[in-house]
């Protein structure tokens, strides 16, 4: 699936996407950053089809498209089983298919107050299993989600990384928002950054694992430079923990200063 | 479309909403033809006038059920915004048939009627053009047209009151004057379902004119 050249206004007012470009093949799990109001949201709604780019093409877009938007409503005398069985009928699933589909999620989502609770009796973070639900009812090709961690509860956090792991590993594409980089390093194969409806690459954020042995007798202190979270010696080695943008400035500091560089490794992000 | 209309149907039903339009119905329905015992056409022309504001009510109603994000979720799910509004028009003409069908036989049961099938079936083609032209009017009311509620009202309140006093502007007005014309049933039919024809051909134009304008919004 690719968008070429996407933008996107409203009548004459303000561009809210401009100039987007983004490939996404089958098995990408993407990332996208960017504050309140950058278009986030508004590219999201062009990848799943709700919204027409205004210049530029979307294609390729698969046919089972899920959508999780970022505040599922739940004001509705529904229940969530109920909900979920229309959707599944609505997505071409038999009735009582749908409603074992629905209550496997549920179970596996652990919707606190039980299936039969009326989506508007459901807090927060449990409407927001309803909505992860029903975007998961068939195996979607393509899942797009607005700030999915918000709301929910640790453990379902856990879940939400695995079934996007999961779905990533089965071929779907995956994109999501998230305004945290260590959710969006931890979870995505790539990050992009959006800021005023622009979408950039955004350069690895894991941190690299940095080995280095002294060459003189007298080599310069590294531990106080910009963008180095951790060291730790041992049997003359140094380990540091360097943020990715500030590891090029680290290493030449570090080889001017009488340091030999003895591996340069991503990290998971801790110092063993 | 079938999951769709059904799904549509229990959430405006379990909203509740369509209680009000529909007690109005029944009330406008039991004072002004209930127990009447004189010609039929006049009592079915009040009848299929309050299909038409009803109508416009429901269908309005029916689409609003669902909130925006709600709506979008649907919309994914269905494959596409426009199935989905073909499910709302099922939905909201199924309430019009379901309040056509009580102006119908209300009228019979209660009043001192003599019911030629030809008056009957004139009845029943002007609670169809009345019914098409209330989903029609709702349609441009509706959320995804009109984002406002006080505006939404507005513009519903000055639609029924122009197609049903606007001298001239077919279908539903004419179609009335059809009916309490008090020329025989027979005699009127054919123009009736012309206008009838006229109504569905509006209906559908509303509905592309919907769709349009909501695309432009999305």
């Amino acid at each position: 699936m690719r968008l070429q050249g996407v933008g996107k206004r409203y009548g004459d007012g303000a561009w809210i996407l401009s100039d987007v470009d983004l490939d996404l093949r089958a098995g990408d799990v993407v990332a996208v950053a960017g504050a309140n109001g950058a278009g986030k949201s508004t590219l999201l709604r062009v990848l799943v089809g709700l919204s027409r780019p205004t210049v530029g093409d979307v294609t390729g877009r698969p046919t089972a498209v899920g959508y999780v938007p970022d505040r599922f409503p739940p004001h509705d005398r529904m229940s969530a089983r109920a909900y979920l069985t229309h959707m599944g009928r609505i997505r071409g699933l038999r009735g009582r298919q749908a409603r074992r589909r629905a209550d496997e999620l549920l179970d596996r989502l652990a919707l606190a107050g039980g299936a039969d609770t009326a989506l508007r009796r459901l807090s927060r973070g449990n409407s927001q299993k309803v909505a992860l639900a029903q975007a998961l009812l068939v195996q979607p090709e393509l899942l797009v989600l607005d700030e999915p961690w918000s709301g929910l509860d640790a453990e379902a956090h856990g879940t939400l990384g695995e079934i996007i792991t999961e779905l990533g590993r089965d071929g779907s594409r995956v994109v999501f928002t998230d305004h945290r980089e260590a959710v969006t390093a931890a979870h995505a194969h790539r990050t992009y950054r959006i800021d005023a409806g622009r979408l950039t690459e955004a350069v690895t954020a894991a941190p690299a694992r940095v080995e280095l042995r002294p060459t003189g007798d007298d080599p310069v202190a590294l531990a106080d430079l910009p963008g180095v979270t951790g060291t730790q010696e041992r049997d003359g080695t140094v380990t540091m923990l360097v943020d990715a943008e500030h590891c090029d400035a680290v290493l030449r500091a570090a080889l001017d200063g009488g340091w030999s560089v003895m591996a340069v490794r991503r990290s998971a992000g801790v110092l063993r | 479309m079938t999951a769709l209309v059904r799904y549509t149907l229990a959430n405006v039903v379990l909203s509740q909403r369509y209680l009000p339009a529909v007690l109005v119905f029944l009330v406008v329905l039991v004072v002004f033809t209930g127990a009447d015992s004189g010609p039929l056409l006049p009592v079915y022309a009040v009848s299929a006038a309050a299909v038409f504001a009803c109508g416009t009510w429901l269908t309005v109603v029916t689409i609003n059920a669902e909130d925006p994000t709600q709506r979008a979720v649907t919309v994914v799910n269905a494959g596409g915004s426009g199935r989905v509004l073909v499910a709302s028009v099922w939905v909201a003409f199924a309430w019009c048939v379901f309040l056509g069908v009580i102006g119908l036989f209300y009228p019979l049961l209660t009043g001192h009627h003599r019911a030629v099938p030809a008056e009957f079936a004139l009845g029943a083609v002007a609670e169809l053009t009345s019914a098409c032209t209330g989903i029609a009017v709702g349609l441009l009311c509706s959320r995804i047209v009109v984002r406002r509620t006080g505006v939404a009202v507005l513009a519903a309140l000055a639609g029924i009151f122009a197609f049903l006093l606007v001298p001239g502007l077919p279908p539903v007005r004419s179609e009335f004057l059809l009916l309490a014309g008090g020329r025989p049933a027979s005699a009127v039919l054919a123009p009736a379902v012309g206008f009838a024809a006229v109504a569905v051909v509006l209906l559908m134009g509303m509905s592309v004119l919907t769709r349009y304008v909501a695309r432009r919004k999305d």
